[in-house]
C-alpha cells in the first residue's frame, strides 16, 4: 500500500553532504522531510538547511546516528512514513531495512529490499551468484576453504594462470574469509611457501574470528576500478544503467579521491585493449545480474579491470554512492533539464514507475568529481581537524559543488565524523576539456583555516591537481 | 537408691520429649511435666520408702507414655529426633558396634572437613576356636552431639572428596564399606570442587566400586545422602528419614518463601507428611531393604541394646551381599535367611570371609546395577499398548544382536584386512611410480605442445566450484514466538558494556538470542535447538508416551502436573530422540525448562536411562541437552532422588562400554541432575550466560549465612572450577557439537 508521493514524509537518517542533497531532492519533489542531528553536528549545513526550509519541527536531536532504536522513535514521533539511509550508517544494513519494513508501523525504506541487501552484502555470496551467471570474478575460490590440499590445488592453478597471462611476478592472496578491513590477509609469491602461509592464516582466523575458513585469490596489480550505476523500479522491474565511472584514484586506505565518468575514454586515449568493448561487457554483465536477483532501487556494481583488459566483478554496493553526481552530470534524459539520481532514487523508492527506458538515456561528455578533504596526502592521508575560516571558489556553469560546510561563517570540523568537506563536479565536452576545467576549478578554490595549535589547514587540493593530469590512463 | 540422680534422669527424659514434640501442644507431654513437678515439690516431705515408691510409679508412667507418644510421632517429629544433639552419632556407633577402630582422615576439628568422619574398623568374630578380625571402612557424616565445627553433618565438597578417596582405598584393600548417612544435605558452596561437581563424582565412582557397600540411613537429606549412599544394601534406622529435600526446604519452595523469612510450622509438618520421608514409607516404596528397629523415641547414646542389634544387622547385611555373589554359599545363605527372620540368633556364629575374588566383583556390580534399575518403576506411566511394547522389546533385542555382530565381531576382522590392504597398496604404489616415471615425463613434454592451458585454467578458476546449497540458504524451520513481536530488547549488560537495544526479530531470529555486542545469551525455546542444531527432518522421537505422574499422591500436585502437560504439550520434562548432525546419528535426551522447571522425576529418569541404553546398544553418541533444570522434582520425594544414582549408573555403564557422553547446559541448571548424571560426564559444555550450580542463591544464604558472591554460578566460574570443559556460543552450537562428536569420546562408536 503506497500512498501518493505528496502524502509521504521522509526521514533522512544521515548527516553532512548527503543529507543536504536529500533535502534539496525532497524540495524538488515537494516532499515533507525530517532531519536528525547530534549535538556535535549542530553547526553542520544540513541542520541549518532543514531549519531554514522546514522550520523547527523538521529537525530532531539524537545522541547517535548509529542507534536504530533512536532513529525509529524519531520516525514514530514525527510521523515519517519513509526513511532514506543516505550512504554509510544504515545504508547497507539489511537488518535495519528489514526492521523498517516489517515493524508494526512500517516505513518505506528508500533502497533495495532487505533480502537483496543481505544477499549482495556478502562478498562470497555475490561471487557465487556471479559465477552461476558466467560473470567473470577474481580468479580463486568462491567459498571458504577448510582443506589444505584443496587450497593448494587452487593456489597452484592460480600461479599457472598468472604465468600464462604474462604476469611477471605472480602473487596469490590468502585471506581469512571471516576477516575484513585488511586483517588476516597475506600475499604468497612462492608456491612452496603457500602451505605455511595458509596454515598461519587459518590459525589466525580460528583465533580471531573463530572460523577457520580461508579464501585464496589472485592478487591483481595496477588495476583500474570501474563502477556501473544501476537503477531499477520497485520489485525489480525495468532495470537500466546510468553509465560507468572510473574510481581508480584512491588513497592508501582504498578511499576514493577522484571519480570520472565514463569509465574509459576510448575516443581520447589509446588503450592496450578494446576499452569500448570492456565497458559494454561490464554494463551488460551488471544488468544481467541485477535482473537475476530482481534488484530494485539504486546500486553500483564494482569491477576491476586488469592492465590487459580483463574485467572481474569485485562486489555490489546496494546503496546510493557518494559519486552518484558524476554519473548524473553526463547523463541526459528527454524532457529533463538535468538528471538527479537522488531524487530518482526517492521517487523509485516510493514506488513510482521509472517512466523511461534504456534507449532514452544518453551520455554526453566527461565528468570529474573531486572529494575535497582536510587531510595531509604526504603523511598517509592523515586527517586534519580544526576551524575553517574561508571556503570559496569561482562559480562556473560547468562546475557544481556540494557541501555541508557553511560558507558565510567559520566552521569547526567535528572530530566525531569523517573530515569530508565538499564534493566538486566539473564537466567538459571531452576528457581534455574536463581535465582543463578541473585544473581551473582547483586553482580557483580557496580553503583556509587554522587548528588549535595555530597550524594552517591542510587539504588534498594539491594531490587532486597532480592526479588530474593523467586521469583515465592506465 | 540415689533419688536425686533418678529425678535428674527423668528431667532429662522430659526435656528430650519436649524437644521432640517441639511447639506442639500435647496432653501427654503436659501430663508428664506436671507429674514430675508434683513429685519434685512433694519429695522433701516424704519418707524414703514412699519416695522410692512414687519415683518408680512415675518412671513407669514415663515408660508407658513414651510408648504412647511413639505411636503419635509425626514425620516432622522424626526429623527433630534425628537432629537432636542426644541422637547417636557415628563416633558412638564406632565405639559400640565395632570392636576396634582407628579414625583416619582427620581428628576432630583438625580435618579437611570435620563433618565427614572416616575410620578403619574391625569386627571380631569367634567361630569355634578361631578368632577372625574382619576389617571394614566406615564412612559417614558426623554430627558430634552438637559440636559446632561438625557443621551439623552438612558436608562440604572437599569432605565428600575425602570420602571418595577412602572408598577407593577400601576398593584397593578389598574390604567392605559401611556408610552411615546422617546429613541434612550437602553444604552448598561452589569452590574447588563445587558441591554438585563432587557429588556427581562420588556417585559416578560408587556406581563402579568393586567392594560391597552397605548404607545405613539415619538422616538422608538429598544430595548429601546420595554422595555416600549408593549401596548394595540400604538399611534404615526406624526413626530416620530419607528424602529428596529437607522439609524446611520443601516448605520454603511450596510456600514461595523469600530469603530471610521462615516457613510456617504447619506447612513444614504438612510437607514432611506429603513427602513420605519415614523409614516405613521408604521401605514400602522399595528404596531401602530393611528397617533397624530403634528404642522408643529414637536411639540415644545410652541405648546399648540398640547398638547390639545394629551390629547384628550390619554383619548380616554384609554377609548377605557377599554370599549373594560368591560361589559356595548354600548353607550359610540359608542360615542367614533364617536369621533375618528372627534377629535373636547370633549372626556372628556363621563365618563369611569379606573378601571378593575377580568374578564375584563383576557379579557384585551387575547385581547393584540391576537392583537400582528395578527401583521406582511404579512411579511413572507407560502408555504404550502391549503390542507396541513387545515390538520395541524385539527391536531392542535385534539392535543388541546386530551391534554385537557388526561392531564387536565383524569390524574387528574387517579392520585387520583393510589395514593389510592399505599397506600392500602403498608398497605397490612406490614400485609403480618408479616404473612409470619415464612415461610420465614423455607425456608432459607432449601435453605442453598440444594443450591450451590458458583457456583451461581461466575456465577452472573463474567458474563455479560445484554448486551446493549453503547453510544460510536453508529456510529457517523454526521461528521463535519471541521473534514475532515488534519490540526492542535491552541487554541486561547494557549499563556495563553499553549494548544497544536490539530488535526482537533480529535477536531471536538471526542472532539466536545472543546480544551481538556483549554476547549475553537470552533464553530461547528448546525447539530452537531441535530445529537448528540437527539436520532438518532427521529428528525421530522415542518413548514419547512415558508420562510423569504423582506417585506419592502429593496434595495438589496432580493439578499442577496437568497444567504443565497441557501448556507444553509434553508428557514429561524429558524429550528423547534420535537425530543427525551432518549425517552423524546421535541420541539426544533433552531436559525442558518449561515443564515444571525441567525437574527430574521417575518418568524423566526412566526416559533418560532408556535413551542411554539405546545409545549403548546402537553405538551412538549421546547428547544430554539441558535446556534448564531446577533439580529433582520434590513432589515425587524419594522416587525423584533415586534417579540420581539410577541415571548415573546407566551413564557409567555406557561410558565403560566406550561411548561418548556430551552434556550441554543452557539457561539455569541446578541441584540433583547436575550433581549426578549430568555432572559426571567427562565432556560438559555450557553456553555463556548459563548458570550451573548446586543450590539457588536463597538456599546458599540460608545455609551458609553469607550472601552469595556475584557470578557465583556463572558458566565461567564453573569452567574455572573445572566442572565444565568449555563455554560455547549458541550461534555456533551445531558446529561445536559436530566438532565434539568427531574429536572426543570413547572407542566404541559406530562411526569410529
Amino acid at each position: 500500500m503506497l500512498k501518493s508521493r505528496t502524502q509521504h514524509k521522509l526521514l533522512i537518517a544521515n548527516r553532512g553532504e548527503i543529507a543536504v542533497r536529500i533535502i534539496r531532492a525532497c524540495q524538488g519533489l515537494g516532499l515533507d522531510f525530517v532531519c536528525i542531528a547530534t549535538r556535535e553536528d549542530a553547526a553542520s549545513g544540513h541542520c541549518r538547511l532543514a531549519l531554514e526550509t522546514a522550520g523547527e519541527r523538521a529537525l530532531y536531536r539524537i545522541s547517535s546516528y548509529h542507534d536504530p532504536n533512536e532513529v525509529f522513535s524519531v520516525a514514530d514521533e514525527s510521523g515519517a512514513t519513509a526513511i532514506h539511509p543516505g550512504y554509510g550508517f544504515f545504508a547497507e544494513d539489511h537488518r535495519f531495512a528489514r526492521r523498517a519494513s516489517e515493524r508494526s508501523r512500517p516505513l518505506v525504506f528508500i533502497g533495495p529490499s532487505w533480502s537483496v541487501i543481505r544477499d549482495l552484502g556478502d562478498k562470497i555470496n555475490t561471487k557465487r551468484l556471479a559465477r552461476r551467471l558466467n560473470i567473470p570474478t577474481i580468479p580463486g575460490s568462491d567459498k571458504p576453504l577448510y582443506d589444505e590440499i584443496e587450497a593448494e590445488e587452487i593456489a597452484e592453478a592460480l600461479f599457472a594462470f598468472q604465468a600464462d597471462q604474462g604476469v611477471l611476478r605472480p602473487v596469490v592472496l590468502v585471506k581469512a574469509s571471516a576477516g575484513g578491513g585488511g586483517m588476516g590477509i597475506e600475499e604468497v609469491n612462492d608456491p612452496d611457501k603457500f602451505r605455511s602461509t595458509f596454515r598461519r592464516i587459518r590459525n589466525y582466523a580460528k583465533r580471531q574470528f573463530r572460523d577457520e575458513g580461508v579464501l585464496v585469490e589472485q592478487r591483481i596489480f595496477d588495476f583500474n576500478h570501474l563502477e556501473v550505476q544501476i537503477v531499477a523500479e520497485r520489485f525489480g522491474k525495468n532495470i537500466v544503467h546510468f553509465g560507468t565511472r572510473n574510481c581508480s584514484v584512491q588513497s592508501l586506505g582504498r578511499q576514493k579521491r577522484i571519480e570520472v565518468a565514463p569509465g574509459f575514454a576510448p575516443g581520447d586515449i589509446r588503450y592496450a585493449f578494446d576499452a569500448a568493448e570492456v565497458l559494454e561487457s561490464i554494463t551488460n554483465h551488471s544488468l544481467n545480474m541485477a535482473q537475476e536477483v530482481r534488484y530494485d532501487n539504486m546500486g553500483t556494481w564494482e569491477w576491476i579491470v586488469t592492465p590487459n583488459g580483463n574485467p572481474f566483478l569485485l562486489e555490489v554496493n546496494t546503496r546510493i554512492q557518494v559519486e552518484n553526481g558524476v554519473s548524473a552530470v553526463i547523463s541526459r534524459l528527454p524532457k529533463k533539464p538535468c538528471v538527479d539520481l537522488i531524487s530518482e532514487q526517492i521517487r523509485l523508492g516510493l514506488g513510482q514507475p521509472l517512466g523511461y527506458d534504456q534507449a532514452d538515456i544518453s551520455f554526453d561528455g566527461v565528468g570529474i568529481e573531486y572529494r575535497i578533504i582536510a587531510e595531509n596526502p604526504d603523511n598517509k592521508f592523515a586527517p586534519w581537524v580544526g576551524r575553517i575560516d574561508r571556503f570559496s571558489w569561482t562559480d562556473k556553469d560547468w562546475a557544481r559543488v556540494y557541501t555541508h560546510v557553511p560558507l558565510d561563517r567559520p566552521y569547526e570540523i567535528p572530530t566525531e565524523y569523517d573530515p569530508n568537506l565538499a564534493l566538486a563536479i566539473v564537466w567538459g565536452r571531452d576528457l581534455r576539456e574536463a581535465r582543463e576545467r578541473g585544473g581551473m576549478f582547483l586553482d580557483s578554490l580557496v580553503l583556509e583555516g587554522r587548528n588549535l595549535a595555530g597550524d594552517p589547514l591542510q587539504s588534498n587540493i594539491s594531490y587532486l591537481r597532480a592526479k588530474t593530469v593523467d586521469l583515465l590512463m592506465f | 537408691m540415689d533419688i536425686e540422680k533418678n529425678i535428674f534422669e527423668l528431667r532429662e527424659r522430659l526435656k528430650y520429649i519436649q524437644d521432640i514434640f517441639g511447639f506442639k501442644e500435647n496432653d501427654n507431654v503436659v501430663l508428664l511435666g506436671a507429674k514430675l513437678q508434683e513429685l519434685t515439690d512433694a519429695l522433701p516431705g516424704l519418707d524414703a520408702a514412699e519416695q522410692v515408691r512414687q519415683l518408680t510409679s512415675l518412671e513407669d508412667l514415663f515408660a508407658f507414655l513414651e510408648k504412647k507418644l511413639e505411636r503419635q510421632l509425626s514425620p516432622m517429629d522424626r526429623v527433630r529426633i534425628v537432629r537432636h544433639p542426644q541422637r547417636i552419632s557415628l563416633k558412638d556407633i564406632l565405639e559400640h558396634v565395632y570392636d576396634n577402630f582407628t579414625e583416619i582422615g582427620g581428628q576432630d576439628e583438625y580435618s579437611v572437613d570435620p563433618s565427614m568422619l572416616i575410620a578403619r574398623a574391625y569386627i571380631t568374630r569367634k567361630v569355634g576356636n578361631k578368632v577372625h578380625n574382619q576389617s571394614v571402612m566406615v564412612i559417614g557424616q558426623e554430627k558430634g552431639h552438637g559440636q559446632e565445627f561438625r557443621n551439623g553433618g552438612s558436608v562440604k565438597p572437599w569432605g565428600n572428596a575425602k570420602a571418595l578417596h577412602y572408598m577407593k582405598v577400601a576398593e584397593m584393600e578389598n574390604i567392605p564399606i559401611h556408610a552411615y548417612v546422617n546429613t541434612p544435605g550437602a553444604f552448598p558452596v561452589e569452590d574447588y570442587p563445587g558441591a554438585a561437581q563432587q557429588i556427581a563424582r562420588n556417585i559416578y565412582e560408587m556406581a563402579g566400586l568393586r567392594v560391597p557397600v552397605i548404607a545405613i540411613f539415619s538422616e538422608g537429606g538429598s544430595g548429601g545422602a546420595e554422595a555416600i549412599g549408593l549401596a548394595d544394601v540400604r538399611l534404615m534406622l526406624s526413626h530416620g528419614y530419607y528424602s529428596v529435600i529437607s522439609p524446611e526446604g520443601a516448605a520454603a519452595i511450596e510456600g514461595r518463601i523469600k530469603p530471610g523469612q521462615k516457613a510456617p510450622t504447619e506447612l513444614m509438618e504438612n510437607c514432611a507428611k506429603r513427602l513420605k520421608i519415614t523409614a516405613k514409607d521408604n521401605l514400602s516404596l522399595g528404596f531401602i531393604d530393611r528397617i533397624i528397629q530403634e528404642p522408643v523415641l529414637g536411639a540415644r547414646t545410652e541405648h546399648f541394646d540398640f547398638f547390639r542389634s545394629l551390629r547384628q544387622e550390619v554383619i548380616n547385611a554384609t554377609d548377605e551381599i557377599i554370599l549373594n555373589v560368591r560361589g559356595m554359599n548354600y548353607f550359610r545363605a540359608k542360615a542367614i535367611m533364617r536369621q533375618k527372620k528372627s534377629p535373636r540368633v547370633n549372626a556372628e556364629n556363621i563365618f563369611v570371609r569379606w573378601k571378593l575374588g575377580g568374578p564375584a566383583r563383576e557379579r557384585l556390580l551387575w547385581k547393584r546395577y540391576q537392583r537400582f534399575m528395578a527401583m521406582s518403576r511404579h512411579a511413572f506411566l507407560d502408555r504404550r499398548p502391549v503390542g507396541r511394547k513387545c515390538m520395541e522389546f524385539g527391536l531392542d533385542l535385534g539392535w543388541s544382536v546386530y551391534s554385537f555382530f557388526k561392531y564387536d565381531f565383524w569390524r574387528k576382522h574387517q579392520k585387520k584386512v583393510s589395514n593389510l590392504a592399505e599397506d600392500v597398496g602403498a608398497e605397490f604404489q612406490v614400485v609403480f611410480d618408479k616404473c612409470l616415471a619415464p612415461a610420465r615425463r614423455l607425456k608432459a613434454v607432449f601435453s605442453r605442445t598440444n594443450d591450451e592451458p590458458n583457456g583451461n585454467n581461466q575456465c577452472q578458476l573463474t567458474q563455479l566450484s560445484p554448486w551446493e546449497k549453503r547453510e544460510s540458504d536453508q529456510q529457517q524451520g523454526y521461528i521463535s514466538p519471541q521473534a514475532r513481536k515488534d519490540r526492542a530488547v535491552s541487554c541486561p549488560n547494557a549499563l556495563v558494556h553499553g549494548c544497544m537495544d536490539m530488535w526482537a526479530p533480529d535477536l531471536f531470529g538471526e542472532w539466536a538470542g545472543v546480544c551481538i555486542h556483549c554476547g549475553h545469551h537470552f533464553p530461547m525455546e528448546y525447539d530452537w535447538y531441535v530445529h537448528n542444531v540437527f539436520d532438518p527432518q532427521s529428528v525421530r522421537e522415542f518413548n514419547a508416551q512415558m508420562e510423569a505422574i504423582n506417585p506419592l499422591g502429593y496434595d495438589g500436585f496432580d493439578l499442577k502436573l496437568e497444567e504443565a502437560k497441557r501448556k507444553n504439550g509434553l508428557k514429561s520434562a524429558c524429550r528423547t530422540f534420535e537425530a543427525r548432525i551432518n549425517g552423524l546419528k546421535v541420541v539426544i535426551a533433552m531436559l525442558i525448562a518449561g515443564f515444571r522447571g525441567g525437574t527430574v522425576g521417575a518418568a524423566e529418569g526412566e526416559k533418560f536411562i532408556r535413551a542411554v541404553e539405546r545409545a549403548r546398544k546402537k553405538r551412538f553418541p549421546l547428547l544430554a541437552y539441558t535446556h534448564g533444570t531446577a533439580g529433582i522434582r520434590i513432589q515425587e520425594g524419594t522416587c525423584g532422588v533415586i534417579q540420581m544414582p539410577r541415571c548415573t549408573m546407566a551413564v557409567r555403564r555406557y561410558l565403560e562400554d566406550g561411548g561418548l557422553y556430551l552434556v550441554v547446559y543452557d539457561t539455569n541448571s541446578y541441584a540433583g541432575p547436575v550433581a549426578s548424571f549430568l555432572g559426571c560426564s567427562p565432556y560438559q559444555f555450557a553456553i555463556r550466560s548459563s548458570r550451573i550450580g548446586f543450590a539457588g542463591p536463597g538456599v546458599i544464604q540460608e545455609t551458609t549465612g553469607m550472601p552469595m558472591p556475584p557470578h557465583y554460578h556463572s558458566a565461567y566460574q564453573a569452567l574455572a572450577r573445572g566442572h565444565i570443559q568449555g563455554v560455547w556460543d549458541r550461534r555456533e552450537m551445531r558446529k561445536n557439537v559436530y566438532q565434539a562428536l568427531l574429536t572426543v569420546g570413547g572407542r566404541n562408536l559406530y562411526y569410529r
